[in-house]
């Protein structure tokens, strides 16, 4: 390694550090150091004049790691952590060869006793040049592919392509269907907005949409297609894409419509949910998008009949598929929803044709609404809420928060275009029309006399009439109401209502589509038990981050949404995904995992662990993609034989910090190390100090990466070195940033204590807790509780067996 | 005098299948005493530890110890035998690591003497007594080897330069040794001080079963009474706790093969803290329901919980060896 030429600079922090340990004992612990060319205190660093000064200082005698001592990188509010790394690039210094020892919030702020706290002050800089005399450089950059993959044409993902495509990014469009817009143009009227009580028609804004992006020379539209199959590679993404065979040339084709005239086959189009019919050549219906005719394969006997009298010559007979294999630097879900399948349910009267989805009702309603069945009039349309979704029988447990809107959306359209129906809501325990223009329509009908009944449906009977019984088990009250409400044919006996209707519309949830979820493997995208995927943490701040980088699932594909919030989406996307594609690279932090392939022995253990899908087997080993890795560590903790280990996160570098930890801690007092997570616990240990909380002064901390980033095997080192007490502590449930590191941790302390304990070791010695960033009096107190109880246990007796000859 | 290499055998804590594993190699013991004479080895030949003791220091080639290290007598057979041979070879995992007499180490010397003595069902001993390590009796006074504190291995003792690994050695790790005598009989270089003849990699490596493993959870934690384990799949992925992710291989993988888990009686990999530590850092993070998130806190760590006899798990052949070698003290 070249000479570390090490400056350190310690600031007084105006006495808020200063008044609370003596920094010049510090500063005189860190001239004993090796490899310190540069050494000065400074009382007020944050300020312009004191950062150029440094700046100079650092550049006059040629410094090429810096160690700050002083405020907490993680939690000052004022740590001038970008005007840092600023002068670093400004002197030639890679970022990563930066370390903070906090003086402040974990030391001068958390003891009490000035001389226990400049002893600590002394050991924690000590650790942190442990630590930076083995930094090295970050990674280089990795190169990225400018061009996204956007998966599905619906709403979000046309938003998303547009959105690329307008700051100049090329986007390749998958579209399973034969026509652009999905869900929106199977319905009739759209929301215009959740807080503006109007519609749209889809056949007037989906075309304008859709039109858009089929002809952006920047965006490459592949309709009937599918990806095949997608792999992460050397930082961008392997696609197979399989894409339909071109029957018809759409740059040839003009819509006329003579093929379809003269077509003899009839077949169900896909976006009418089973209503209607189209020629095996034509359009799915006249706006669709692109203007081309198609045909279904399938339905199509190739008799020949529209070559003739196709003007351009657009048609082939015998096209075939073909696979396309492309490289992407982004890839967009935009997969959409499909309804829950209701055919688990027996009670809803599927298999009825009168039994209708929402989507299949939209349809229903474009052909004026009439009996599915027979074609006759409707008296009576009764929309089931709920159905399958807030139960734990046979559906799902969420609310899919659309259904209520749309239903009262669909009731409104009726009400107002066939008056003499009646109209009747069957809704369990709460109608949900959130925000203003959805529950001013809720409001508005229940005005115009629509029927609100709560309850419970609990079987619906098929009559030989064709309509449909409703069963219900009414809540509580109900059945006075509808006393009143006086319903034609309704069986009212107390609680239980039977209800005959025309139309039962069933408003079931949307869940995601089958046909993600092969994807979603395949890309290594976590999804929650429902299969919709998860967003990375912190949540509430990256929507549409799946927890694998450059994977952006947006629209209904990971959550039920209306359009307009589809539409939100496709743009936060793609503008998460601008920087890194403009860019054409990504940089690499400071820890990355990288995976040693001699040592390797293929248990896949890390593969397993890695919530960020950033590794993968090769015939050499595990391969960890460094534009992929997120920097948990989970890879390194997990690996049996440490071929995993985290750039600037090493084995040697926590050994290093460890065997520096407790220099200046008088004997006998109990040595307690505390492994705190990168964003919480450390935080917690930072607010502890903010918050005026005292801490016994003999623990030393390591800010870790996520608590599951230190193998068990490196614990067992650590008690060996002779740390008396050993602290692991990760996020709060439900709250780590890759997923599962807390728990992880959690495990494998609980396996370790176990081991330690069939040795005879006191398990008060190990110890893992959730602590998040609020919580520093919760960690305060499971110090204090383990440094009473070490010192009743007195020294850690591993150390001492250690003594024994060996003679390897 | 003959020109042939001198070589000794002894045995010490262990059960005798490292002797036999060397009368095993069947017709190429022939071989053997072609190129070496055999100036001892009680267990198969009459020989008495004045023999041994009559060669000067250095005078005998190699010396094979077998058997871990737990009295006075077997101390001082390793200090003769060491001092005895240009090499010593630690012969077997009781040799190498400690072996299945070393978990006696999870014990204190008096509770083993009150167990045997004293508690179990078969004993008959109304006076309570212990052996003496000297006691009179109508004919003189007898003397018995001192029963040391803890088990150790044979480089606990002494320096120790070749170890085979393996309870017993495996066929094809002797033939290696073997391979190693006749080179050195003909005059070669013996290995490297501190050789092992095992694989640098770990078991897993060359698994057969390799291909098998998921890279994904396993639910629930078993142990091999327990079921009837897929003959073709990874243990782990089974939830069976497997040795293979930690033990150096070069066993040809024979317990997998007849489908039993890796004991780890090949010893741990080089290079690792402490191999419990580590096979349970990978446990730990495999051992798990999926969607823990929706779990509450006991079902979390359900599989982790029922996890027993860890140190028997991953200590079964090396706990001697192990960073805490033998049970501590500990407060408790």
């Amino acid at each position: 390694m070249d000479e570390p030429r090490i400056g350190i600079r310690i600031c007084d922090c105006k006495g808020l550090v200063s008044d609370h340990l003596d920094t010049a004992r510090v500063e005189q612990a860190a001239g004993q150091l090796q490899g310190v060319v540069h050494l000065a205190r400074t009382d007020h660093l944050c300020a312009p004049h004191q950062l150029a000064e440094l700046e100079q200082s650092l550049r006059d005698v040629g410094v090429r790691r810096l160690l700050f001592a002083g405020c907490s990188a993680r939690s000052s509010l004022k740590f001038p952590q970008q005007r840092l790394n600023a002068i670093l690039q400004r002197l030639g210094i890679d970022k990563a060869l930066l370390e903070v020892a906090n003086l402040r919030e974990q030391c001068a702020w958390l003891h009490k006793d000035r001389e226990a706290a400049t002893c600590k002050g002394m050991d924690q800089l000590r650790m942190a040049h442990a630590r930076l005399i083995h930094d090295q450089a970050c990674l280089s950059p990795a190169p990225l592919e400018r061009r996204s993959l956007v998966i599905g044409g619906g709403p979000a993902g046309l938003q998303a392509a547009r959105s690329l495509a307008s700051a100049g990014l090329p986007v390749t469009l998958v579209e399973q269907a034969s026509y652009l817009g999905g869900r929106l143009c199977q319905m009739g009227f759209l929301f215009q907005c959740e807080s503006w009580q109007s519609y749209c028609r889809s056949e007037c804004v989906g075309p304008v949409q859709a039109k858009d992006i089929v002809l952006d020379p920047g965006i490459q539209v592949l309709t009937r297609s599918q990806v095949l199959g997608l792999e992460k590679m050397d930082g961008n993404f392997q696609a197979r894409i399989e894409r339909g065979a071109a029957f018809v040339d759409p740059e040839l084709c003009i819509s006329c419509g003579r093929c379809a005239d003269v077509c003899p086959e009839s077949v169900p189009p896909d976006f009418a949910q089973g209503h209607g019919s189209r020629k095996a050549i034509d359009k799915d219906f006249e706006r669709a998008v692109p203007d081309a005719f198609n045909i279904v394969d399938a339905a199509c006997t190739r008799c020949g009949d529209c070559l003739p009298v196709c003007p351009s010559g657009a048609i082939d007979l015998q096209a075939k598929p073909h696979i396309l294999e492309q490289r992407f630097g982004a890839v967009f879900l935009a997969t959409g929803f499909e309804h829950h399948d209701l055919d688990e349910h027996p009670s809803y009267g599927q298999g009825s044709p009168n039994a209708v989805s929402s989507l299949e009702f939209e349809r229903v309603m474009e052909g004026g609404v009439r009996r599915p069945s027979d074609g006759e009039e409707v008296e009576r349309i009764c929309f089931a809420l709920c159905a399958g979704s807030r139960t734990r029988r046979n559906g799902v447990s969420y609310c899919s928060k659309t259904c209520c809107s749309v239903a009262i959306k669909q009731a409104e359209r009726i009400v107002a275009a066939n008056p003499m129906a009646e109209v009747i809501i069957l809704y369990n325990g709460h109608i949900r029309t959130y925000e203003r223009a959805l529950e001013a329509t809720y409001q508005h009908l229940e005005n115009m006399g629509v029927e609100f009944v709560n309850g419970e449906i609990e079987e619906v009977e098929q009559l030989e009439d064709g309509r449909l019984r409703v069963n219900m088990a009414l809540a509580e009250g109900q059945g006075e109401l509808l006393e009143d409400a006086d319903l034609e044919d309704a069986q009212l006996d107390d609680d239980e209502l039977a209800l005959d209707t025309d139309i039962l519309v069933l408003s079931a949830p949307q869940v995601p589509r089958r046909a993600a979820a092969p994807l979603l493997q395949q890309l290594g995208v976590l999804a929650d038990p429902h299969g919709f995927p998860m967003e990375n943490q912190v949540r509430m701040f990256r929507p549409t981050e799946s927890m694998v980088d450059r994977v952006y699932a947006v629209g209904a594909s990971v959550g039920p949404k209306v359009i307009q919030q589809a539409v939100e989406q496709g743009s936060a996307g793609a503008m998460k995904a601008l920087p890194l594609l403009l860019k054409g690279e990504k940089e690499l932090g400071k820890h990355i995992s990288q995976l040693d392939q001699e040592r390797c022995i293929r248990c896949r253990t890390c593969m397993a662990v890695c919530p960020h899908g950033a590794i993968r087997m090769t015939e050499q080993g595990a391969v960890s993609d460094p534009a992929f890795c997120q920097s948990c560590g989970f890879c390194a903790a997990a690996c049996p034989t440490h071929a995993a280990q985290l750039v600037n996160f090493t084995d040697q570098q926590i050994l290093a910090q460890a065997a520096a930890a407790f220099g200046e801690l008088p004997a006998g007092e109990p040595r307690i190390l505390a492994l705190l997570c990168y964003w919480c616990s450390y935080g917690g240990g930072d607010m502890a100090g903010v918050s005026g909380m005292e801490a016994p002064a003999n623990f030393r901390s390591i800010r870790i990466r996520c608590s599951s980033s230190v193998n068990s095997g490196l614990i067992m080192q650590l008690l060996r070195m002779g740390v008396d007490g050993l602290l692991v502590s990760g996020c709060p449930e439900k709250n780590c940033h890759h997923a599962w590191g807390n728990y992880l941790s959690d495990r494998r302390i609980v396996l370790l204590r176990k081991l330690l304990d069939e040795l005879g070791v006191a398990q008060q010695r190990l110890r893992f807790e959730y602590i998040g960033v609020p919580q520093g009096q919760k960690l305060v107190d499971t110090l204090a509780q383990m440094d009473e109880q070490l010192r009743a246990l007195g020294p850690n007796p591993i150390p001492a067996l250690q003594r024994s000859p060996t003679h390897v | 005098m003959s020109d042939k290499i001198k070589i000794a055998v002894n045995w010490a804590s262990a059960c005798g299948g490292c002797d036999v594993s060397l009368l095993d190699i069947e017709a190429r013991i022939l071989d053997l005493v072609a190129v070496a004479d055999v100036v001892y080895w009680p267990v198969a030949m009459d020989f008495k530890r004045s023999d041994l003791a009559a060669y000067g220091p250095g005078e005998i080639d190699i010396g094979f110890f077998n058997g871990a290290v737990r009295t006075s007598e077997q101390e001082e057979d390793a200090c003769l035998l060491r001092e005895r041979c240009k090499l010593l070879v630690a012969y077997g995992a009781c040799a190498a690591f400690g072996g299945i007499p070393g978990l006696a180490n999870l014990f204190q010397r008096r509770d083993i003497l009150d167990r045997v003595y004293r508690d179990t069902p078969s004993t008959e001993n109304p006076e309570d007594l212990r052996p003496a390590e000297r006691c009179s009796v109508d004919c003189g006074e007898l003397q018995l080897p001192a029963f040391h504190p803890a088990v150790k291995a044979l480089h606990q003792v002494v320096p120790v330069d070749l170890t085979i690994p393996g309870c017993p050695p495996t066929p094809e790790v002797i033939d290696d040794a073997l391979a190693a005598v006749f080179a050195y009989a003909e005059g070669a270089a013996p290995p490297p001080s501190g050789t092992v003849l095992a694989s640098e990699k770990a078991l897993c490596d060359d698994c057969p079963r390799a291909d098998t493993r998921s890279g994904t959870r396993v639910p629930t934690l078993k142990r091999p009474h327990q079921v009837l384990a897929d003959p073709e799949r990874c243990f782990l992925d089974q939830g069976l706790l497997c040795g293979g992710l930690v033990t150096r291989g070069g066993c040809g993988a024979r317990c997998i093969g007849v489908n039993m888990p890796c004991r780890g009686c090949f010893g741990p990999l080089p290079q690792l803290y402490d191999p419990a530590g580590e096979a349970l850092s990978a446990i730990g993070s495999i051992a798990a329901q999926p969607h823990e998130d929706q779990l509450p806190p006991h079902k979390r760590l359900a599989a982790v919980r029922s996890a027993r006899d860890l140190s028997g798990t991953f200590y079964r052949f090396t706990l001697p060896s192990a960073p805490i070698w033998r049970a501590v003290d500990d407060g408790s």
